[in-house]
């Protein structure tokens, strides 16, 4: 039998996690905000889409998805209090202008014949930009002292994954000419504008290089 | 993207074939005096005995359906609809705090289970989508642009509405022998009452200090309870197809008061709904 009183090392050999991390507490609280400001954006958005889509599976997936977006709003605000932001609102900020007409800009389709357009912004903008800036914060904050972040970080990315997948797989079923490539390419070109504009999620150096 | 939907505006496939609570009632194959109230059975409750009770079923279940996707509809509106409070003006009535907003993604997430839900046994009873007409009272009642109004239109009266549907519909797969019905309308009533608590849970704490404010959306909700009775569809005599549901909707935050209320509201509708017929044959006679 083992001896239970032997002395072990604190971090098994397999457990290869640092205490360096890019962010301080400060910066991790922004980016947090950032995200729930865009999360929230993202569930009112599908929220307000359901009724406008005559296409009953599309439908049902933006009732889903919005529900999972809300949820991930719903962990960055439990989280800002963690990250000694007492007033979660001040903090639940678009990153910059730039961000504040991308959102607009992805809501504004609303016409029953425009649901290309209404994946699109989601499925090959946003989403993407979320699974960027969520993985670059995953992997470059300290895995110790900014695990519970992490936490929410994996939780968050799974969802955004399926959903990406999700949507994709919606949009690849409903594109049925090259005309609609076209204009889902086109959407796709204008919302990718303004986000560069806007640097990602959280404004520039979202994935680093700011 | 508007704010505030209208009904006439719900996307909807070529399946769809949508009509309002006036042409549902002057339906004559729902007719309770008159000619064609001979052909229907002496007890309208839905039971497995009823010589119709197949077609009767799978119209309910289609109603479940179209219900099921105008609730989805309504829960994601109020999301994008209302913005936060404002700090400087915390009691007004046009926004909606942040953890209602995310109660009504979850009901949003719920409604499109209850949706798949409804589409397979629709299918599972020899439906097909389409073929009955959707009546669009239920989102009609999610439209208002206060969102306490929708608390008690939507989650109060249609969910309330729901907690009836789904206890009958699970008591006909329990007496049909159909225990892939009762499985499935169990876990939808589970969820109807957690909606049903949600909105009045909110509706108090919202009106918490603007008691006019809360008469008013109670006022709304039996309006809607009455529409909701689908001119005696649903109530405790046996002329309605659809019971109330005492237990489940007490559970759900109704005091016995307020079911009382229901129940006098639906048999009230339901002897207006006869009048209404009444009169419609002499008319025609």
């Amino acid at each position: 039998m083992a001896d239970p009183y032997k002395p072990r090392e604190p971090f098994a050999p397999w457990d290869r996690r640092q205490l360096p991390g890019l962010f301080d507490v400060e910066e991790s609280a922004r980016r947090v905000g950032n995200y729930k400001w865009a999360e929230m954006k993202l569930f009112e958005t599908l929220g307000g889409w359901v009724a406008t889509v005559p296409e009953l599976d599309v439908k049902m997936r933006l009732g889903t998805h919005c529900y999972h977006h809300a949820w991930h709003a719903e962990l960055w605000h439990k989280r800002l209090p963690e990250l000694r932001e007492m007033n979660p609102d001040r903090l639940t900020q678009p990153a910059n202008d730039a961000m504040v007409r991308f959102v607009a800009a992805l809501a504004e389709p609303e016409a029953a014949e425009h649901t290309i357009e209404k994946l699109v912004g989601v499925y090959r903008v946003f989403i993407p930009h979320f699974i960027a800036a969520y993985t670059f914060h995953r992997n470059n904050t300290s895995e110790i002292t900014d695990a519970p972040t992490i936490r929410s970080l994996d939780f968050a990315l799974r969802d955004e994954f399926d959903d990406w997948r999700d949507g994709e797989m919606l949009l690849q079923s409903l594109i049925e000419t090259p005309e609609e490539v076209d204009r889902a390419a086109a959407h796709q070109a204008r919302l990718e504008k303004i986000m560069l504009e806007a640097g990602g999620i959280t404004g520039p150096g979202t994935i680093g290089g700011a | 993207m508007r704010k505030f939907f209208p009904v006439e505006d719900l996307a909807r496939d070529s399946r769809f074939t949508q009509i309002n609570m006036r042409q549902a009632e002057a339906d004559p194959r729902t007719a309770l005096v008159g000619p064609n109230a001979g052909k229907r059975a002496k007890v309208n409750r839905l039971t497995p005995s009823r010589p119709d009770a197949s077609e009767a079923a799978r119209n309910l279940m289609h109603g479940i359906f179209v219900g099921e996707i105008q609730a989805l509809e309504g829960a994601g509106r109020t999301c994008h609809d209302f913005e936060l409070p404002d700090s400087k003006d915390p009691l007004s009535t046009d926004t909606v705090p942040f953890a209602l907003k995310l109660d009504m993604a979850r009901q949003a997430w719920d409604e499109s289970r209850h949706v798949e839900i409804s589409v397979k046994l629709g299918e599972w009873m020899g439906a097909e989508i389409g073929q009955f007409a959707e009546n669009t009272i239920l989102f009609e009642a999610a439209c208002s642009n206060d969102p306490v109004m929708r608390l008690a239109g939507v989650n109060r009266a249609l969910e309330g509405l729901a907690i009836d549907v789904f206890t009958t519909m699970k008591e006909f797969g329990e007496v049909a022998g159909d225990p892939f019905l009762e499985f499935c309308e169990d876990w939808m009533l589970a969820d109807e009452v957690t909606h049903v608590k949600m909105g009045s849970d909110w509706l108090r704490k919202v009106t918490e200090n603007d008691p006019e404010r809360r008469k008013k959306a109670l006022e709304f909700q039996s309006i809607v309870d009455r529409l909701f009775s689908f001119g005696g569809a649903r109530s405790e005599s046996d002329d309605s197809p659809i019971g109330l549901a005492r237990r489940f909707r007490e559970l759900a935050g109704f005091t016995t008061d307020e079911v009382d209320e229901i129940a006098d509201v639906s048999l009230a509708a339901l002897e207006a709904r006869k009048a209404f017929s009444a009169a419609a044959m002499a008319s025609a006679e």
